[in-house]
């Protein structure tokens, strides 16, 4: 017998307002709608009504997971029209955050994920070994979750040698809580049940659909903003980008994993030749070129793309807004379908979904 | 600093510049619209031809070919959210459903165009429709 399952825009399971419809015969999902928008809050709006400084503390709300991206993409595209050259320094402390971003962001979804498979109790040890993550940013920032720590022409605040001592053996702390995890995803028999073969997304349905970040390189899409586009600071570190090519739940769990190694080596490698000078250009209000950019970022979930338009004067003319999840969210009824209704709310979680971001 | 490149193109390069760019294996990062002081709208179609972002633009004009079915939802996305928020026309895409804004958002049945109207006319707006 054929119903429709309606899921949200409110419901238990939702961290974030989402309207599903499942399509579905029995237990079997035969097809499924989303519907987004109901965190639309007209920031890109409310940005051509304010200046630089104002729009980096107003981008930074866009999302409370990559609050750091959000600032730092929109910089870069100032500073391009601007032809600002930003210190090392400062894009060394922007690489370092924006990596403890990666972390956080990556271990909170590997929680979330282990708890709706019911694992409840590597979900605890994953968000304990996140808590030191937090610290970091805490203690690199100020801050938990709009960390503030971008202005326009470098960063906010400095690291001491004696953060930089401190966070190198809080990395290896953490590079052993990752051995667990990945140890017990790769291993657990609970977890490949739950994810081996679920929420298949072909490589050719991932280009088709243009799938952005962990979610397309799970998928064999070998891509990533820091390697393809380096900027900021990128270019001067080594790292792999990990890709994987069985398509489902399971490869968007490992290669999210993988990363996290990746992440904690580009950390070190920053601090280690963290360059000395200053970290910013200066706290004057900047006026914005005529002249336009578009600048990219490799966000916790993929490619971040702004576009910012300037006059000459003070404010933005226009600052457009494109988030990983406007590219991943249209792929969730492809997954879904021939799925069952149980494993709906770990396929669509398999995206790592932001509608805040997606609705800005 | 990440390269960026602005050609301009005419309506009728659109597609033909979208097919080429598929077909070569290019990943459209974007689709981006404005309003340009002088009044005119800008769309810009932007590739990520690795490692710079080609943006191919027309300007002054609202009603545009769809290239949804070149590029599948990484257009038509967008391409619903210009629709909505800045009332301009896509042939071919299918705008049945609205993606961003509720159905009876403000007077424009669904479109809102809140990137052509002023804030303090949405302000008044939508205080007039609160007394309501």
């Amino acid at each position: 017998m054929s119903y429709i399952v309606p899921i949200g825009p409110y419901h238990p399971a939702l961290e974030e307002p989402i309207h599903a419809k499942l399509y579905t015969e029995g237990e079997v999902i035969r097809d499924a709608e989303v519907f987004v928008g109901y965190n639309h809050r007209g920031i890109e709006k409310l940005a051509t009504e304010r200046n630089a400084i104002q729009t980096l503390v107003l981008v930074e709300r866009v999302c409370g997971i990559c609050s750091h991206s959000h600032a730092l993409t929109y910089a870069l595209a100032v500073e391009a029209i601007n032809q600002l050259e930003v210190p090392r320094r400062g894009e060394y402390i922007r690489v370092i955050t924006a990596e403890l971003e990666r972390l956080h962001s990556h271990f909170l979804w590997a929680g979330i994920a282990l708890h709706i498979i019911g694992h409840d109790s590597m979900f605890m040890h994953t968000w304990d070994a996140r808590e030191d993550i937090m610290d970091m940013l805490e203690e690199l920032s100020g801050n938990r979750v709009n960390y503030a720590m971008v202005t326009i022409g470098g960063a906010r605040r400095d690291i001491s040698d004696e953060m930089r001592r401190s966070f190198e053996q809080r990395l290896d702390k953490l590079q052993k809580a990752l051995d667990r995890v990945v140890e017990l995803c790769v291993n657990d028999k609970t977890v490949a049940l739950r994810t081996k073969g679920v929420g298949v997304m072909t490589t050719e349905e991932a280009l088709r659909m243009g799938a952005v970040g962990p979610h397309a390189r799970a998928s064999g899409v070998d891509v990533d903003v820091r390697r393809d586009s380096p900027y900021s600071a990128y270019g001067d570190f080594e790292f792999k980008v990990p890709v994987l090519d069985s398509c489902d739940v399971y490869a968007r769990v490992v290669v999210r994993l993988l990363e996290c190694y990746e992440s904690i080596s580009i950390i070190k490698q920053a601090l280690e030749n963290l360059p000395s000078g200053p970290i910013n250009l200066g706290n004057k209000l900047p006026k914005i070129k005529e002249g336009e950019h578009t600048s990219r970022h490799e966000a916790p979930r993929g490619q971040l793309i702004y576009k910012v338009v300037g006059d000459g004067g003070f404010n933005n003319q226009r600052v457009s807004i494109h988030v990983p999840s406007y590219k991943n969210t249209p792929t969730v009824p492809v997954m879904l379908r021939n799925n069952t209704v149980a494993d709906a709310g770990l396929i669509i979680a398999s995206i790592d979904p932001c509608f805040s971001c997606l609705d800005r | 600093m990440q390269e960026y490149r602005e050609i301009r193109i005419s309506r009728e390069e659109i597609v033909p510049t979208a097919l080429r760019m598929k077909h070569d294996g290019v990943f459209l990062a974007m689709i981006h619209g404005y309003i340009q002081k002088a009044g005119q709208v800008r769309v810009s179609y932007e590739y990520a031809v690795e490692p710079a972002i080609e943006a191919y633009y027309v300007v002054g004009e609202t009603s545009l070919p769809s290239i949804s079915d070149i590029y599948d939802t990484s257009a038509s996305w967008p391409e619903l959210e210009l629709h909505e928020l800045l009332g301009l026309e896509f042939e071919g895409l299918d705008t049945s459903k609205r993606l961003f804004l509720p159905e009876d958002m403000l007077e424009t049945e669904g479109k809102g165009q809140i990137l052509v109207k002023p804030l303090s006319e949405l302000r008044e707006t939508r205080e007039n429709m609160e007394k309501e």
